[in-house]
């Protein structure tokens, strides 16, 4: 059921929000959302309206991770209230009811339609989806149902969007991704493990604000937070482009943070924006901390190792420039020494002959009469 | 610059072929008026440039050329122009604070020696300025590798079907009224595009109004006989790595040649009315009829 | 006074050990042809961005064809200043020609990094360029070689229908290889005319032209000494010397005339200094001039060499030398570039292609009516 609540401005007094810090947290959004500064007004407007759409929010097979993420927008406490005013009607986690309630209040939230659905997991599909099943339905059946009177489906974290931990080798519950199961209804991935939560929220304002999903990529992730390389927002980036990278944990380099790619990081092939928004309310990201990044956005992920570099495909110039002065390309010394060896051969074989014959008379000398 | 006996010798073969050789075509096809005040051309002003080299990475882009790979693999790193590079941007450094960045592309010139030497026209001169590269005709001989005074052409030595790579000057981008895309990219205006004539204009009053900044020099104005391309710099033109204005000259080089090949239908007369004339000369009195 | 004191080779199967050189470095050249044909020129060469011309352009095509030069030198001697008696030289020089010319277009095949589109040439111009120029002139020029040298065949297969057609054509057909080659060995000379700055003053000119044509004359003199001189003595077959010494009292006055322009140009540009520069470029200088030159105009002037088959052939090799060298310095050791030794591939080639020449002539003169009167 739609939250109803009083005015909004009450909403926020209650939760001690003051109102300028709530307009900060709208340009804090729009910027996330790469859209123009000067609408935060409009989001500021979107928020406040009273009509709030209710959210489903299904988990899969899962560890309930991108949950957590979640839990953490509880500060800062503008943010929290947002999502709180989403009218999160279910969500097995933190919901209050459990059982009979709980599927109760899933059922009504389906029949009234009109919602956001959110799926956390991946979704198994061997032995018709045995693996993961939730008050007598299994993941698949669940989330046929709920998709079927959604607006829009948000997979969040990377086993929703792309199959994540459960699909690596060997996969044994033949997990698959939302994307594969739900062709009806459009599906936004947030992909991540993971999701970061900046990225929900801001997801959620958007659509808050203007009634659809954002502008997404090939695989469906939205570009405002998927559309650039780790590599090319990362702080270490200069020091890459310098050639100055880490060798071994805890070397002169590490201590000097530098770049890690050459210990694995798969910042040049991971589409995320992990350097700008960070994690744990902007505390830090894997590559500040000192560890590579291990590319938790791209699909397959866990397939990788970890600590070996990555073929890179797109190639920049480094910090440093050519001489002005060309090095020649060397001779090679055996061109030299073959070429020497036959002008040697050519030169004594003639030079011996001419010696043995210009002391020589011809026979026809005496013929010749000078004319 | 001094005129030395080598480049009165220089001038007078090109003379040779007539005083009309000023205005006469002197490149394969396309005639320009002598000043080519209207080509299209660029300014590059060397104490500008901070040597970022987004123009370096948005001609790779816009040409989709592949990376010339350092040792590493992991850069984009060439040392010059290559087959594979048709704009870097190189460093010269004295010390610390004495320094300049030079780019270096194909300078489109107003009478291209490439063009003129090029056995099939493969490389030709455009209305508009830029020498442009046409590989289905080429042979691959590699002329215009040794003839350009600027060393720009490079070769895929690699390939199997090879072909010389150079600088287009984004002919197409520039019929469609875009800038280049290194123009485009140069985040200071060290680049600067326009008509030749201008850009002249431009250049010579910088020089004027800031003489202790640049040398004063305008480089590519009279360079063998103009190019597209301007230099401006703070330091010598040869440290920069660009050929010694006076060891190149101000004569295209094509200009050397032409005389020598316009006189080649009066040689065939000349030879053909001497062998005929000497076969006859030294048969007088013989009796016709004898086998030769 | 006959100057067919000529002995064929009796047995035209007996091939010696000569033959078997020629063979095998002939087949050995062409399979590393096709090796650069599939893994091309980077991988085969030693060439490289700053020296895109190396040892096949300098041997194979300048020496090739400015030694080649006998041909039309004879033709000239025998048609044109009508000197009858140099009849007997006329086919094997022709030939010689035409296998130099051959090998410089075998050389291209190569060299050049399209070879398959060498044929463009017919249909794209450029008027303006040297090369054009020399490539249509090699075309035209081996095409009437190969006619001049088209009897040798008709008369061994007695087809005499061709025979006439050709023999009633071939004083135009001889105008047209001195004034083809009038052109195009000159325009050798005028594709370097267009890098001045990149060529040492000492060997630099506006007037390589008319030096490169001169030059060529004269080499191309010696060329023909030297080179009757070898296949003499390898099929049995020798040329009298007193024809040989006739010409070779020629070659002083073509080398003097070369060396007289070579030293007004060097005087007059001011550049003669360089001579005493004691640098590596003057050093060159004088082992080209004095070797290549002074050497045969000295020696050739003397009747005791023009009397002695030996003394005539080393003496010819010099004036060959330094022709080779000429070419050499113009268009490698003096011209700009990267340091530069050609790969064994390349050596190879070359090598090849000289054998293949050496093993043509072999087969002509054993099978082919080469030295006959005709």
């Amino acid at each position: 059921m739609p939250f109803k609540a009083g005015s909004f401005t009450e909403v926020l007094t209650q939760h001690g929000v003051a109102r300028r810090d709530f307009l900060k947290f709208c340009g804090v959004m729009a910027g996330t959302l790469a859209l123009p500064h000067d609408l935060q007004t409009q989001i500021a407007s979107a928020l406040e309206a009273p009509a709030r759409t209710p959210v489903i929010w299904l988990e899969m097979q899962d560890c309930a991770g991108c949950s957590e993420s979640f839990l953490r927008a509880s500060r800062p406490s503008a943010a929290g209230v947002i999502l709180d005013v989403l009218s999160v009607d279910y969500h097995e986690t933190i919901m209050a009811p459990s059982g009979h309630q709980a599927e109760k209040s899933l059922n009504d939230a389906i029949a009234a339609g009109g919602y956001l659905l959110v799926v956390e997991g991946s979704i198994p599909t061997k032995d018709n989806g045995v693996y993961c099943c939730v008050a007598g339905k299994t993941a698949l059946q669940s989330l046929e149902e709920a998709s079927a009177n959604a607006i829009a489906v948000v997979a969040v974290g990377n086993c929703a969007a792309f199959g994540g931990i459960p699909k690596a080798n060997p996969n044994p519950t033949d997990a698959v991704s939302v994307m594969d199961l739900v062709t009806d209804k459009p599906v936004l991935n947030l992909p991540g493990c993971p999701v970061n939560v900046v990225n929900l929220t801001a997801t959620v304002v958007h659509f808050l604000t203007f009634g659809a999903l954002p502008d997404m990529d090939g695989l469906h992730r939205p570009l405002f937070a998927y559309g650039a390389r780790i590599h090319d927002n990362c702080e270490r980036r200069g020091h890459f482009n310098a050639g100055e990278f880490v060798k071994e944990w805890g070397d002169d380099g590490h201590r000097h943070g530098w770049c890690l790619y050459q210990m694995g990081c798969k910042g040049p092939v991971t589409y995320h924006n992990c350097p700008t928004v960070r994690w744990n309310e902007g505390v830090s990201w894997p590559v500040a901390a000192g560890h590579p990044c291990i590319g938790c956005s791209e699909p397959g992920f866990w397939e990788r190792p970890t600590y070996v570099p990555v073929e890179l495909h797109e190639f920049t110039p480094p910090a440093t420039y050519p001489d002005v002065v060309k090095e020649m390309p060397a001779i090679d010394p055996t061109n030299a020494a073959v070429t020497g060896v036959v002008a040697g051969l050519v030169a004594g074989a003639a030079g011996a002959v001419a010696i043995q014959q210009l002391g020589k008379k011809d026979p026809e000398d005496e013929e010749i009469v000078e004319d | 610059m001094t005129v030395d006996r080598r480049d009165f010798l220089k001038m007078s073969g090109a003379g040779l072929g007539g005083l009309a050789l000023s205005s006469f075509e002197s490149s394969n096809g396309a005639s320009h008026s002598p000043e080519a005040d209207e080509d299209h051309s660029v300014l590059y002003d060397a104490t500008i440039c901070v040597g970022c080299k987004a123009c370096q990475v948005a001609c790779k882009r816009r040409s989709n050329l592949p990376p010339d790979l350092d040792s590493e693999g992991i850069f984009d790193a060439p040392k010059g122009l290559t087959a594979d590079s048709w704009t870097v941007i190189e460093l010269y450094q004295e010390d610390p604070v004495t320094y300049s960045f030079v780019k270096k592309q194909c300078m489109h010139c107003i009478d291209p020696a490439c063009a003129s030497g090029c056995i099939v026209s493969a490389l030709y001169k455009t209305e508009d300025g830029p020498v442009l590269y046409d590989g289905d005709k080429c042979i691959g001989c590699r002329w215009c590798m040794t003839a350009c005074p600027f060393q720009v052409p490079k070769y895929q030595w690699d390939k199997t079907v090879p072909f010389v790579q150079k600088c287009d000057f984004c002919s197409d981008r520039q019929d469609e009224g875009l800038d280049t895309a290194c123009v485009a990219a140069c985040p200071t205006g060290a680049l600067l595009s326009g008509k030749r004539g201008e850009l002249l204009e431009v250049a010579e009053n910088r020089i004027k109004d800031f003489p202790d900044r640049y040398v004063n020099h305008l480089y590519g104005k009279d360079e063998v006989g103009g190019t597209s391309w301007l230099y401006l710099a703070g330091v010598a033109f040869d440290k920069l790595g660009l050929p010694k204005p006076d060891k190149i000259g101000t004569i295209s080089p094509a200009k050397l040649t032409w005389p020598y090949m316009m006189a080649v239908p009066g040689i065939v007369v000349f030879m053909t009315g001497l062998c005929t004339g000497l076969y006859y000369y030294f048969r007088r009195g013989e009796k016709t009829g004898e086998e030769a | 006074m006959t100057a067919n004191t000529l002995v064929r080779r009796k047995n035209t199967l007996s091939f010696g050990w000569g033959t078997a050189i020629q063979a095998i470095l002939m087949l050995f050249g062409l399979g590393l042809m096709i090796n650069r044909w599939v893994f091309g020129l980077g991988a085969t060469t030693a060439l490289s961005d700053p020296r895109p011309w190396g040892l096949w352009i300098s041997f194979d095509i300048l020496a090739g064809i400015a030694l080649a030069a006998g041909a039309f030198t004879m033709a000239a001697i025998v048609y044109v200043f009508n000197v009858k008696e140099f009849h007997p030289l006329l086919r094997p020089t022709i030939l010689t020609g035409f296998l130099g010319y051959s090998l410089a277009i075998l050389g291209l095949t190569v060299d050049l990094g399209k070879p398959l589109d060498m044929w463009h040439m017919i249909i794209y111009w450029n008027v303006h360029a040297p090369l054009f120029e020399i490539g249509w002139c090699v075309m035209t020029y081996a095409t009437v070689m190969a006619l001049e040298l088209s009897p040798m065949l008709f008369e061994r297969l007695n087809w005499n229908v061709p025979l006439k057609l050709i023999r009633s054509i071939s004083i135009p057909l001889i105008f047209a290889g001195i004034v083809l080659s009038t052109m195009h060995q000159s325009s050798l000379g005028t594709l370097y005319v267009e890098v001045p700055d990149q060529i040492h003053p000492l060997w630099w000119s506006i007037i390589l032209p008319p030096m490169f044509y001169v030059s060529a004359i004269g080499a191309g003199m010696c060329m023909i000494i030297f080179e009757s001189t070898i296949s003499g003595y390898g099929l049995n077959h020798k040329i009298p010397v007193k024809l040989l010494g006739k010409l070779a009292g020629w070659i002083p006055y073509v080398l003097g005339f070369y060396l007289v322009m070579r030293f007004l140009d060097l005087i007059l540009t001011g550049d003669i200094g360089a001579m005493f520069a004691f640098d590596g470029p003057s050093i060159m200088f004088w082992v080209e001039i004095l070797l290549g030159y002074v050497a045969p105009i000295v020696f050739f002037s003397m009747p005791a060499v023009r009397k002695n088959r030996y003394r005539l052939f080393w003496v010819a090799f010099l004036g060959v030398f330094g022709l080779l060298l000429n070419r050499f310095n113009v268009s490698w050791f003096q011209l700009e570039g990267a340091p530069y030794f050609p790969a064994w591939q390349e050596l190879f080639i070359s090598i090849g292609l000289i054998a293949f020449a050496m093993f043509v002539f072999n087969m002509a003169a054993r099978f082919l009516p080469l030295f006959e009167e005709h």
